[in-house]
Order: C-alpha cells, then structure tokens, then sequence
C-alpha cells in the first residue's frame, strides 16, 4: 500500500506464555482472525498511523470526549479507541450469550427473593449477615413489586479469558451499567476509517440495542397505561457519561430529562414541558439509588425527585433498574453465583466464576495474609478499579499496608488468584507498532418478563499500559470495535 | 418538549446568529475603512470605537485605543460575555444540553465549529487572521443555519430554534444600525444631505449582507432613507426587522396555532409588533431614528420575556 515495507506486525512481539486472541496454542493465526490478519497485513505503519489520526478526529467531531479539568481551562480528550478489531467466532458467542441470560435470570429471581421471602437465606446457601450488612441492602424496597417482577432490566456483565482458553465472569454490574454507546460509536469510527474489511466478514449488527431496551421497557410499563412515556433520566450534562444518556434518549426517540424536570403529584409523576405538565411512566435512570428521592434517601440530592420513591411503590411509576440492586452485584456475593444459580434455576452454571476468598471467614483471611503475592484483593463494593492490588506488583511496604487493611476490616475485601486476562494486538501510539496488550468484554443484557436480548457485540476494553491488567477507562484504558459473527 | 431543553435550544439559536452578526461587523468595518473616502471612515480609531459601540462597551472620548486588544476583546477575550468566542461556546453548551434532540449532523456541526475557534491562534487572529477567522464564522453560521433547516424534524423544537435565530437577527440588525447611524453622524459624506449621502450606509448595508440585494432593489447608491427602509421595514430582505418579525410570528403559531391569540400570550405580542412595523412608513423612522431604536429594542425585549413566562417557566 505504500512504499514502506515494513507492515504493522512485522515487529509484534508475542509472549507464548499469555494467550492471545490471535493464535492458537499451537502459534497459528486462529481461523476466524486469518482474513483480517492478511488484510491488516497488507497495511504499512504510515498508512495505520493516518487511519489512526482519522479515527481520533471522527470522535473528536462527533464530540464522543470527556472532560478534564485543569485551572486553567477544560479540555476534552477521547476514549482512547483501537482499530484492530476484536473477533468472537459465533459457537464462542452463544457459550457466551446463554451464559450471561443464566446470570441475569438467577439475579433478577436472588432480588425478589431478598426482597420479599429471603428463602435462600433460610436455607443457608447465601449468608445472612452478607445481605444485612450490604451498604446496597434497601429496607425500602422490601415487599415492593416492581413491575413485571423485573429487577435488572438492562444488566452489564464482564468476562475475561483466562490463559486455560476458558471465559470466567469477572464482575456482574446491575446499578447502572455504562459503555453500550461506545459500542456503537467504536463500530462507526472503524466503519469511517476501514470499511473495506467489513465485505470479508458477516458481523452481526449493534445499532439494534435501542429499539430492543425501549421494546423490553415498555414490556414493564405500569399497569393501567395503554401508551406509555418514557424518559431517561440523567445527572446532567457535566456527568462524565452524558454522550451516552443523550445517545440513549435520541435513538430511543424519548426525552432526556434532569431531576429537575420531574415533579410528582398525588404521587404520579409528571416532566415540565412547554406545554404543562406531561406524565411519565417509565424511567430509564442514570443516577444512583442514593440520588433518587431526596425525601427518601440522601437529603441533600438534588438530582433526584422528591416524591418519587412513593410513586414508585404505588405502582405507577417503572423505574429501571429497580432502586436496591446493588446488594446483587458486589463482590462478596459474585463468589455464591454458582450457588445462586444452582439454587433458582437448578442448572449448572455455564460461566465460570473466579475462584474467591473472602476475608471475612477466619481461614480464608488466614489464607490470604498468607499468599498476597499471589493474589488480587479487592475492595467489595468500590466501582471503576479502584483499591485494587495485584499482588505480584506490590512492594514489601506496600504488602505490609494491604495486611493491616484486612485485618482491620475483613468484611470489605475478597481475594481471587491473579488471573491473566487473554492479550490482543493494539496499536501503541508511542512506539506506532502493535503490543500485545490485556482485554476483557463487556456484555450487555436487556431483560423483560417475557425475553431477553444481548446485545450481539459488547465492549471490548483495552489496558493501554503495558503489563496492566485493570481494563477500565478511569484507569487509562481504551476500547476495540468487537464483531460476533454469524453462524 | 421539555421547558428547560427548549429555553436551551432558544439560546443557542440567538448565539449562533449572535456570533454570526459581531464576527461580519468586525470583518466589514475593518476592512471597508482600509480605503474609504474620508479621513474619518479611514481612521483605525474610529472603527475600533464602532466596534466597541456594537457590543455595548463604548470607549470614553479621551480613551486611547489598543488594536490588539479591542481585537482580543470583542473576538477571544473568554472574560468578555458578548465575546465572539463565548457566544460560539454558549452556542456549544446549550446544544450540548439538547443533544439528544437535535441531529447528530447538527451537533457534529456545531462541536466542529466550536473547535475551530477555541484552537485559532490568539495571536495570530489580532495580528493577521483577522480576515480569515471571522468569514470562517460567518460561513459556518451558514452551514449551521443549513444543518437546521435540511436536518431537523420542523416541529416545536425547530420552531423554538428559529424564533431565537429570528429574534436575534432583528435585535442584532437594530444594534447594527444603531451604531452605523451613530458613526454616519461623525462621518458625513461630501456632497448634497451630507449626512443622508455618508459612505457609512454602504458599510451598514454589508454588515447584514445586504448591499447588493439593495442595489438590485433600488438602483442608486445607498443614501440614509433607502438603507434603513431596506433594512427595517422591506419584508423581502432576508435580514430586515420586519422579515425577522415575520418568521418570529410564523414560527410561535406552531407551539400556539389558535386563530385568536390570548391577549396575554407571545403569539399575540408578536402579531401586535408586527402590524405596527407592516403599517408603517420609513419616513415616520427616519425622523427621530434613536427613538426607533429604543422602540423596537424594548418590543423585542418585551417578546422575550414573554417567551420565558409561557414556554421556559420551570
């Protein structure tokens, strides 16, 4: 393509002892990579190196940035994106679909359970204290039934490849999930930068999500309404997520509304519109429980909207995802997932989970003091990668400090071994040449009463920094287009 | 429609075609005084200070004026509200607000537009880029404009957008005269009505864009009753007062499509504005134009607020 010979893996570096996506084990190029292989192949560094600084400018433009503050002025960065698509063969990918619509189903039944007759506690699979002492635990939400029994409506799950080959469930995330409009925006920039490779491929699409979480939203309308409105409820427009809520509300075709656009009256809800007042029946919140209802949980929000927890509990309002969910998605309960399956579904987990310590049980935290170095202790309920510590990566202060942290209060940390996340070849703009690079996806599940839908795609998340195994983009990571093809 | 989204979506209509209006003021003035027949249209000073005068920070008599930094000011000073730069970022902020109402188009539009003048060169645009940054405004408020129109579903929200677009344009073509009547008065022309003949009709005529659309109406060379006439009451020139009005009150019969208006609603304070524009004669104007001026401000100040009460009051 052009006159320098030098193409972008001429220089790839692969370390037999990770697993990368592109090989396999016995060092060829996979199948379902081979074609892009060649076609990627075929590209000089200096071309890439232009594709890259195109793409960089489409997000740029289509103003897809977050902001960061200095004194002097704001600026507005990118999410780093990768033009080196990730592939999922479609046999993987429907392990992969019908293990999270497993997941999803056993965590909406474990929250009607806990909030209502706690069976699974009297039976002794999920310890008591565990739910009683969750900071995420709603006394509020207690013999409430949200409508359509649907506690997750839209549930973002994260899996990793361990270097066995095999998927494992690293997190369940259903408060809030976010990402799914950089699934959309990452497709379209590759689109914009390499279309021709996508004639050598059958991906399925990711432009269908909207149409499917307004279709699934509406399933759980409350009763009485015949056409019901639909707002999504947003912090506003400085949140670091707000491309993603208005993106949300314009392909859903409904409004994107503040908390202060919300009123409620003899306990129905209404949003201020140039022509009064207009009721609303479902809403697709973006802010956290604590947020909702200043007269019902934190006193000083003013991003939520008083009275809204009363309509909710009358039934005339949907609120997605239920308030109170939190206590489902921590970390010391991800290690009962098996159980929790098991337990409501009577079927085996399809998903592996990773094996887990908790220090609040004497010998595990015996264990754990023991073995930090091989080991990664996590906080239970932090969100975003924060107070994680690899414990292959720490200094012998460092190890003294997380043992006096565990001993101090076990209850808010759990240990897994150290797991090696699959690598996958990534453009690095210092050294303009690929690196393997760590990876993990992110799914994203839409569930009514009657269906679900996964959203055929998901979020591929790249640690930028070499060695780095923490994927998320408060921690300098960036994203790859993900296709799953068609059988 | 929500009430706050649309008060945004007015705002940002009124900056955009704010922006457009000091950016081509800057342009014209400056650089049809390079060569202008008398001394006092030639001189730097005099521009700057009818600069100055347009944004509503007149220099005092004994005032000694920098270039440079009126330049910053009115164009990059990020300090100065009615700044060129501010009214591109408010423009930007309010969309932004609004962006799941508007056409991804249109956003895309507008955020281009956005970085383009936060990343021009302060320095170069004082010294030398003068020329180039502010037609580069004026053109993109054009595409803008386009992207509105071409892309955008014409419903309330549209409607909301050009009722601020128009109701600018009409204060910004009124504050246009204002200072091009004040700098008339200083430079008067050289033979016949002096004052009527001053080359500074020309020059307002080109702040809005109008001078060869006047000529073609006209025939003759713009004298002080047939510019204003033009630019207040011809229904027919896109940036006119009365043009402005008319799609103000197009515009508010979509969100209020009663035949009667309520005597106290913006529909009916429009169409009352306007009649009285439609039924009257420049030379009732050009009489006493200073109390035209504050006339007409006021109305449209008075259409605004009632804006706010029906439509933006959350």
């Amino acid at each position: 393509m052009s006159g320098d010979n030098t193409t972008i893996f001429t220089s790839y570096d692969r370390n037999p002892k990770l697993y990368d996506e592109l090989y396999d084990p016995d060092g060829k190029v996979t199948k379902v990579y081979k074609k892009l292989f060649k076609l990627y192949g075929k590209h000089s560094i200096a071309d890439y190196y232009e594709l890259n600084n195109k793409a960089k400018a489409s997000f740029f433009n289509q103003g897809i940035t977050f902001r960061v503050y200095s004194e002097e002025k704001t600026n507005e960065k990118i999410f780093p994106f990768d033009l080196f698509p990730r592939i999922i063969g479609a046999a993987e990918w429907e392990h992969i679909e019908s293990g999270v619509k497993q997941r999803c189903l056993a965590l909406n039944k474990f929250l009607w359970d806990l909030y209502h007759d706690r069976e699974i506690l009297r039976d002794g699979v999920v310890p008591l204290e565990l739910v009683t002492t969750s900071e995420n635990y709603l006394d509020q939400m207690i013999g409430v039934d949200p409508p359509g029994g649907i506690y997750t409506h839209i549930s973002g799950t994260d899996i990793i490849r361990h270097n066995d080959g095999k998927f494992y469930v690293l997190e369940d995330n259903i408060r809030c999930p976010s990402g799914v409009s950089y699934v959309l925006s990452n497709r379209t920039a590759l689109k914009r930068a390499l279309f021709g490779v996508f004639n050598h491929y059958n991906a399925h699409t990711v432009t269908n999500y909207a149409e499917n979480l307004l279709e699934l939203l509406e399933t759980v309308k409350p009763a009485g309404v015949d056409i019901p409105t639909t707002v999504v409820l947003t912090p506003g427009m400085y949140n670091s997520a707000f491309y993603e809520h208005s993106y949300l509300a314009k392909t859903m075709g409904v409004e994107l509304v503040e908390g202060r656009d919300l009123f409620v009256e003899n306990d129905f809800v209404y949003m201020k519109t140039i022509a009064g007042p207009e009721k609303v029946d479902i809403i697709y919140r973006r802010i956290d429980d604590a947020f909702l209802d200043p007269l019902e949980f934190r006193k000083d929000s003013s991003l939520g909207v008083p009275g809204l927890f009363a309509a909710y509990k009358k039934g005339n309002v949907t609120i997605a995802n239920a308030p109170g969910t939190g206590v489902a998605d921590d970390k010391a309960v991800y290690t009962y997932m098996p159980d929790i399956i098991r337990y409501y579904l009577d079927e085996e987990p399809i998903l592996n989970n990773v094996k887990t310590y908790h220090c609040s049980r004497k010998d595990e935290l015996e264990y754990v003091l023991e073995h930090i170095r091989e080991l990664v202790v996590k906080p239970v309920d932090e969100a975003g990668g924060y107070g994680i510590s690899i414990g292959n990566t720490l200094t012998d202060e460092q190890v003294e400090q997380v043992r006096k942290d565990l001993r101090a209060s076990p209850r808010k940390y759990v240990a897994q071994p150290i797991l090696s996340l699959s690598v996958h070849p990534t453009y690095i703009e210092e050294s303009q040449s690929f690196e393997q690079r760590h990876i993990d996806l992110r799914t994203f599940t839409v569930m009514g009463p009657e269906k679900s839908f996964v959203l055929k795609g998901g979020l591929t998340r790249v640690a930028l920094r070499k060695g780095n195994l923490i994927v998320n983009s408060s921690q300098g990571g960036g994203s790859k287009d993900t296709w799953v093809l068609k059988k | 429609m929500l009430a706050r989204v649309a008060d945004n979506l007015f705002w940002m209509g009124r900056y955009i075609e704010r922006a457009e209006h000091t950016a081509r003021y800057l342009n014209v003035n400056y650089f049809s005084s390079l060569d202008a027949p008398n001394t006092t249209s030639q001189s730097r000073d005099f521009v700057l200070r009818s600069m100055l005068f347009l944004v509503g920070e007149p220099a005092e008599k004994s005032e000694k004026l920098d270039e440079d930094k009126v330049l910053y000011r009115i164009g990059m000073d990020r300090g100065f509200s009615p700044s060129i730069i501010n009214s591109i970022s408010y423009a930007r902020e309010n969309a932004l607000s609004a962006r799941d109402l508007i056409s991804t188009e249109l956003y895309e539009s507008i955020n281009k537009f956005y970085h383009f003048a936060d990343s021009y060169p302060t320095k170069k645009f004082v010294k030398t880029g003068l020329y180039e940054f502010t037609s580069q405004v004026t053109e993109m408020t054009a595409v803008l404009r386009g992207k509105i129109r071409g892309t955008l579903l014409h419903d309330s929200i549209y409607a909301i957008i050009m009722m601020g677009v128009n109701l600018e344009r009409a204060l910004q073509i009124t504050r246009i005269i204002n200072a091009k009547y004040n700098d008339a008065k200083k430079s008067p022309g050289s033979y016949g009505d002096r004052f009527r003949n001053s080359f500074e009709w020309t020059t307002l005529l080109k702040c809005a864009e109008s001078y060869d659309m006047m000529r073609r109406h006209y025939k003759k060379t713009p004298n002080s009753l047939c510019t204003l006439e033009f630019l207040i009451l011809n229904p027919r020139c896109p940036r006119s007062v009365m043009n402005s009005l008319n799609q103000v009150y197009r515009h508010v019969r979509t969100l209020d499509p009663l035949k009667i208006h309520d005597k106290d609603s913006t529909a009916f304070k429009v169409g009352k504005v306007r009649a009285e524009y439609q039924f009257k004669r420049i030379e009732d104007i050009e009489g006493d134009v200073q109390a035209f001026i504050e006339h007409i401000l006021n109305e449209l100040s008075e259409i605004g607020i009632q804006m706010e009460k029906e439509f933006f009051h959350y």
